[in-house]
């Protein structure tokens, strides 16, 4: 009996791995994937391309010949990343600006700090503010290329998006404008900004699958129909409406998705609450009062940096105590 | 809505392949070794000699202080020596071995199969017989059941709670006694609530197992018909949720009451005591029966049926000599476990022999049990939502990998029962117990050297 193994209990374990856990966050957000190739064509699917084969190859090609450790492009985690990048990302976004985005995301932002596990800041959005601020041009052009289908946006529109209109014109410029249709597929902006039910076909199938807890995001969406409806109720000629700042811009995206990267965000579920508060808070500050109409990613990366606080201040109750 | 406890746990295969596997009785093997540290605390003294004869159910050791407990023994022959031996683990234990020769059983003992349902009036007679038969609890942690069941001063009992969860998967010897042996341990039970002082029992089944507690429901209420001392005993059905047997968890399920950090059930009025163990208080009170047999479960996945079984035992049964019995090792087993697979000891030896608190044999292959290769912790926070005593197991392994105690004693380590659930959730294979367990072990002995200072 000399071919017994013996270790320690426990002697089973669960078939859930980071990599089964990074794979189910990649189909959570093939529903947002689709709808954007369908409605911006090629031009998205180069974007799409180019951003997941950069962030692969970078993290590839760093822990390999830079760091010599294990490679760790299997986790799939590289590829969120590359997805989340592209769904960020204005579907005219040139190639090379989408491909320094792969850089500032994976490079900077993930691999500096020690890879998977160890980062700060969402890389993903670590690498779209970078854009943003860097090349604001590319960022904020909002021309519609052509697609394979259709939609009411016809394409070559170069119109903001609601938000912008919002900034500019006030609450008036938005007159006429049913945005429940940007329930389906009618909001400008980035790729990923397309469809509020796609979005939300994948907070569903995460939570499903016990990928994510709905803590973060539901505090978030919470806070900003809060915050919103109060300065709403006051001066409704002034601010823009609670459903209007739910279903526009880059909230759905980053509160489902970027705001729930377990890496970045607390541990346990009153810290997301926190958390997700501080995100909305904010959100609606920038949105309201700031200089740019959308404010999601920034107020992500803020309250990233916040995260290791919070996980000091705030413990799961514990048994007997 | 089913109870359940508050805090975490979780949800590992639902497998109980051997649960329809009646019990069946071992045939006696021509020699036995009795280890004298079947239970929790010191080590009985051995009190025979090689050359002496000795009959089923005769003392052959000694309690050696007041948390100890009385060893019989199990066959009747001839000591033939007294020494060390490697027990399952291949750690050395004094055991007892005797040569078999017949089966004649010592004075007193009632072998009948007749049910004894009255029950004697004399608590500290009670108590007596139930140290004297060497009764200890049988859950998994054998403390002497005597001890459990003579409150501190100033401590009362509210609730006596007979933990029949079986919440680890394949084990299945707990569902059959509660099948077959029914009335024995509603009697057990109605004995030991009566020496707590008269407080309700309730025996806590998972809901997994809808025979046992229809059978247990039925034996109460039969008794409660026909006999007095049953009132206050009744059957409560448990979601399924590991560890739901945990006697912290089944006191929180059961009572609401959470024990503080390192304080007893009895700090808040309760009492937990396995079914197997009530079915021993059974034996020894009303049968005179001392606790030498037991029943464990031979199963695995890779085992076919009709070698799947729940044998009643003898204790210092070799565990070769079983799984021989039982249709040899399957060539695909890579790993036997001693209990559960989520709690139980891997065996390294199988030469060791049965124990009071053996409750199977089970066979894990390769596939079920090799772990996957340790990656980066992701913070995905699962360990922490498994961990039913609210701790966090990946800030416990980082401060126990830097052997920062003060650390690990404000996060409570020390609470830490070693269920499992954190390792077993981990999607990056960090051994997260394997590092808790020793840092809580040097936490435990820095809190407690404090105290003697």
């Amino acid at each position: 009996m000399d071919r017994l193994i013996v270790s320690p209990s426990p002697h089973l374990h669960t078939k859930t791995s980071t990599k089964s856990l990074m794979r189910d966050v990649v189909i959570a957000l093939l529903p947002a994937v689709i709808v954007s190739v369908l409605f911006y064509g090629w031009s998205e699917l180069l974007v799409l391309g180019v951003s997941v084969a950069s962030c692969v190859l970078l993290e590839f090609l760093i822990t390999k010949y830079l760091l010599k450790g294990a490679c760790t492009i299997g986790d799939w985690s590289a590829v969120i990343t590359g997805v989340l990048l592209a769904l960020n990302l204005p579907a005219t976004t040139p190639w090379w600006v989408v491909f320094i985005g792969a850089v500032v995301a994976i490079g900077v932002a993930k691999m500096t700090f020690g890879g998977i596990g160890q980062n700060l800041f969402n890389p993903a959005i670590a690498g779209r503010v970078f854009l943003l601020i860097s090349f604001p041009t590319y960022m904020t052009d909002w021309t519609k290329p052509a697609g394979f289908i259709g939609n009411a946006l016809s394409d070559g529109y170069t119109g903001a998006t609601p938000l912008g209109i919002a900034k500019e014109g006030g609450v008036a410029a938005l007159e006429g404008m049913d945005y429940l249709q940007t329930l389906f597929f009618n909001i400008g902006g980035s790729a990923g900004e397309l469809s509020a039910i796609a979005l939300l076909i994948g907070f569903v199938y995460l939570l499903a699958r016990k990928v994510i807890r709905p803590y973060i995001t539901l505090s978030i969406w919470a806070t900003v129909i809060v915050f919103s409806g109060i300065f709403w109720l006051i001066s409704p000629e002034v601010y823009t409406d609670p459903v209007f700042n739910l279903l526009t811009g880059g909230l759905l995206l980053g509160s489902i998705f970027m705001a729930t990267d377990y890496v970045t965000s607390p541990m346990s579920n009153w810290g997301g609450v926190i958390f997700g508060v501080g995100i909305g808070v904010i959100t609606m500050l920038i949105r309201y009062f700031g200089a740019y109409p959308e404010g999601v990613s920034f107020a992500i990366l803020i309250m990233n940096s916040v995260v290791p606080l919070i996980n000091k201040v705030c413990h799961a109750k514990k048994y007997g105590r | 809505m089913l109870k359940t406890f508050s805090i975490g746990g979780i949800h590992p295969s639902d497998k109980k392949i051997s649960k329809d596997c009646k019990i069946e009785v071992l045939p006696v093997p021509s020699k036995v070794y009795i280890s004298v540290a079947q239970h929790l605390g010191a080590p009985a003294t051995p009190i025979v000699k090689a050359g002496d004869k000795v009959k089923a159910g005769q003392v052959i050791a000694e309690p050696a202080g007041f948390i100890s407990a009385y060893v019989h023994s199990s066959v009747s022959g001839t000591v033939k020596s007294v020494g060390p031996r490697k027990d399952l683990a291949g750690n050395n234990v004094m055991h007892i071995e005797i040569d078999v020769e017949g089966d004649e059983w010592a004075e007193g003992i009632d072998l009948s199969e007749d049910i004894v349902a009255s029950i004697p009036e004399d608590n500290k007679a009670i108590l007596e017989k139930i140290k004297l038969n060497g009764v200890v609890g049988l859950g998994g942690a054998t403390f002497p059941a005597h001890v459990k069941l003579c409150p501190p001063p100033g401590k009362k009992a509210d609730c006596l709670i007979l933990n029949g969860a079986e919440c680890e998967p394949y084990l299945t010897s707990d569902n059959r006694i509660m099948l077959e042996r029914s009335k024995e341990i509603v009697i057990g039970a109605a004995i030991m609530k009566q020496v707590l002082g008269g407080c309700p029992a309730v025996i806590g089944i998972e809901e997994n197992k809808p025979e046992a507690i229809a059978a247990m429901k039925q034996a109460v209420s039969e008794l409660q018909a026909s006999e007095k001392g049953y009132d206050g005993i009744s059957v409560m059905p448990l979601k399924k949720k590991y560890p739901q047997g945990g006697e912290k968890q089944l006191i929180d399920a059961v009572m609401k009451r959470q024990v503080k950090s390192m304080g007893l059930p009895i700090d808040v009025g309760a009492v937990v005591q396995n079914v197997a163990t009530s079915l021993a208080v059974y034996e020894a009170v009303q049968k005179n029966m001392p606790l030498v047999t037991n029943v464990l479960t031979v199963t695995g996945d890779c085992l076919p049926m009709e070698n799947q079984h729940n044998y009643k035992f003898r204790i210092g049964m070799p565990l070769s000599y079983i799984a021989e019995y039982a249709g040899g090792i399957p060539k695909e087993a890579a790993k036997i476990i001693s209990g559960g697979p989520m709690m139980g000891k891997a065996i390294a030896n199988l030469d060791a022999t049965t124990v009071k608190g053996s409750s199977s044999l089970l066979y894990l292959t390769p596939e079920q049990t090799v772990r996957g290769v340790e990656s980066a912790c992701i913070r995905c926070g699962k360990c922490a939502e498994a961990c039913p005593m609210g701790l966090e197991p990946f800030l416990l392994q980082k401060y126990a990998r830097n052997g920062m105690m003060e650390e690990l004693e404000d996060n409570a380590v020390q609470d830490c029962i070693e269920c499992g659930c954190c390792l077993y959730s981990c999607p990056a294979n960090i051994p997260l117990l394997d590092i808790i367990r020793i840092a809580k072990g040097d936490v435990i002995k820095i809190i407690r050297g404090r105290g003697q200072r």
